[in-house]
């Protein structure tokens, strides 16, 4: 497979690179024929922990007049 | 005993009747056979259900080694068959029980299938993600040392200079964010222009992509095959007409993005 | 490049890597709240609904909490980079 860049961000290995966009497309995309006595596993998280959910779990509790405190 | 087996599935695609497979290895080093299914072929690898089936399965994908071996194995038998004719992959980890039952499971797809193959016959996928440009003032920590012309009395004043401070580093990260995002926008309509269907994917965390720099566009472009130099150098020239973003182009790919009849047609 | 924190802490031998998975979780989260209250704080000074002394204290201690911040971030051999935090756009909380 060629790539093909311009500017690449210089924090990122190749082989992290191939593999995350292989993981994107192999677990998201591709048909999904599912049937009665099928498996399909589709959207596995990566990372078990999503900082989304951590967040709006988070903000909830932030207290706006920390005066003082820390 | 003989272990409990079943069907791993990577592609489907036409029935031509003629398709030679023999030669490819999968995953768990399988061999690869292509499976007459509700009149399309599907290219099928027969697994142990011990590594493959629903408990096991579940257990493995969390591991990325594991997950790693075997998204690379799928993807090989993709890639390599998808250079003989047009196909479908089928998402990672889909199993059958039989071939009887992935017979039964195709059979009501049929036709949106066929579409689907006929969408992406003689044509490749191209992906390209766009990351906010690092900004010309990167630390956005204020040393706390910091002392302004009025905080002389005993760092009177410094609460408020910091927030001051913080204030305007935010907004203007903001502002950066909001041209990044534009031109993202535009690099995206300019390259979707020149391809076939287009797909928007979710940006990717940091932890997923690996990178400090917030991703502004991931996005998937179906073009024919031979228009993929073209398409490289239209990337590029966008990220010279856009010093604000980084560009990322990967491909070709086959056509995982466009399996569904949800793509933008870019034209 | 740091590797990007997984947060899985079981199936990893090394105990130390268990604890510094453990500090950056923690970390992440203190950092969390920290940046959403240097927002609310800067929000409420834009809008006046806080004294001169309320937001000097106010950015006092958001301060002194950011040097904190580093201090612990490099006790546990991190960056404050690998918190990974970005809660994008400032806008809204400023009613742009």
């Amino acid at each position: 497979m060629t790539l093909a860049r311009d500017i690449v961000p210089a924090d990122l290995p190749a082989q992290r690179v191939a593999l995350v966009d292989l993981l994107d497309r192999v677990l998201a995309g591709g048909v999904v024929v599912t049937g009665e006595i099928t498996l399909s596993v589709a959207d596995v998280d990566l990372v078990t922990i999503s900082l989304r959910a951590l967040l709006a779990s988070v903000s909830a509790l932030a207290t706006p007049a920390a005066e003082g405190t820390t | 005993m003989s272990a409990d087996l079943g069907v791993w599935a990577y592609a489907i695609t036409r029935d031509d009747g003629g398709t030679d497979v023999s030669s490819l290895t999968g995953v768990a080093d399988a061999g690869v056979r292509a499976a007459r299914a509700a009149g399309l072929t599907v290219l099928v690898s027969d697994v142990d259900l011990a590594e493959f089936g629903e408990v096991a399965l579940r257990r493995n994908l969390e591991d990325l080694a594991w997950l790693e071996t075997v998204a690379r194995a799928h993807h090989s038998v993709i890639d390599a068959a998808s250079r003989l004719f047009p196909l479908l992959p089928t998402r990672l980890a889909t199993v059958y029980s039989s071939d009887e039952s992935m017979a039964a499971a195709l059979g009501p797809r049929r036709e949106e299938l066929l579409a689907a193959l006929r969408r992406v016959g003689g044509r490749v996928e191209w992906g390209v993600k766009a990351y906010a440009a690092a900004e010309a003032e990167p630390d956005d920590r204020v040393p706390a040392q910091a002392a302004d012309a009025g905080d002389a009395a005993g760092g009177r004043g410094a609460g408020l200079a910091y927030l001051k401070r913080r204030r305007a580093q935010l907004s203007s990260r903001a502002d950066a964010w909001q041209s990044a995002l534009a031109a993202a926008r535009a690099v995206h309509a300019h390259l979707a222009s020149h391809a076939v269907l287009t797909r928007l994917h979710p940006p990717q965390s940091p932890q997923l992509s690996g990178s400090q720099r917030p991703m502004m566009l991931n996005a998937a472009y179906l073009l024919d095959a031979n228009d993929g130099t073209g398409f490289a150098a239209r990337v590029a020239a966008a990220a010279d007409t856009h010093p604000e973003l980084e560009l990322d182009l990967t491909g070709p790919w086959p056509p995982y993005s466009f399996t569904a009849d949800d793509g933008q047609d870019g034209r | 490049m740091t590797q990007p924190v997984r947060y899985r802490l079981d199936g990893d031998d090394d105990p130390r890597s268990a604890e510094r998975g453990l500090a950056s979780l923690v970390l992440t989260i203190v950092e969390l709240l920290r940046q959403l209250m240097e927002r609310q704080a800067i929000r409420r000074v834009e809008d006046g609904t806080v004294t001169d002394e309320q937001a000097e204290r106010l950015g006092c201690a958001l301060m002194q909490l950011d040097e904190r911040m580093s201090e612990l971030v490099e006790k546990f051999g991190l960056e404050r980079e690998d918190l990974n935090i970005d809660l994008g756009p400032l806008g809204p909380l400023l009613g742009d």
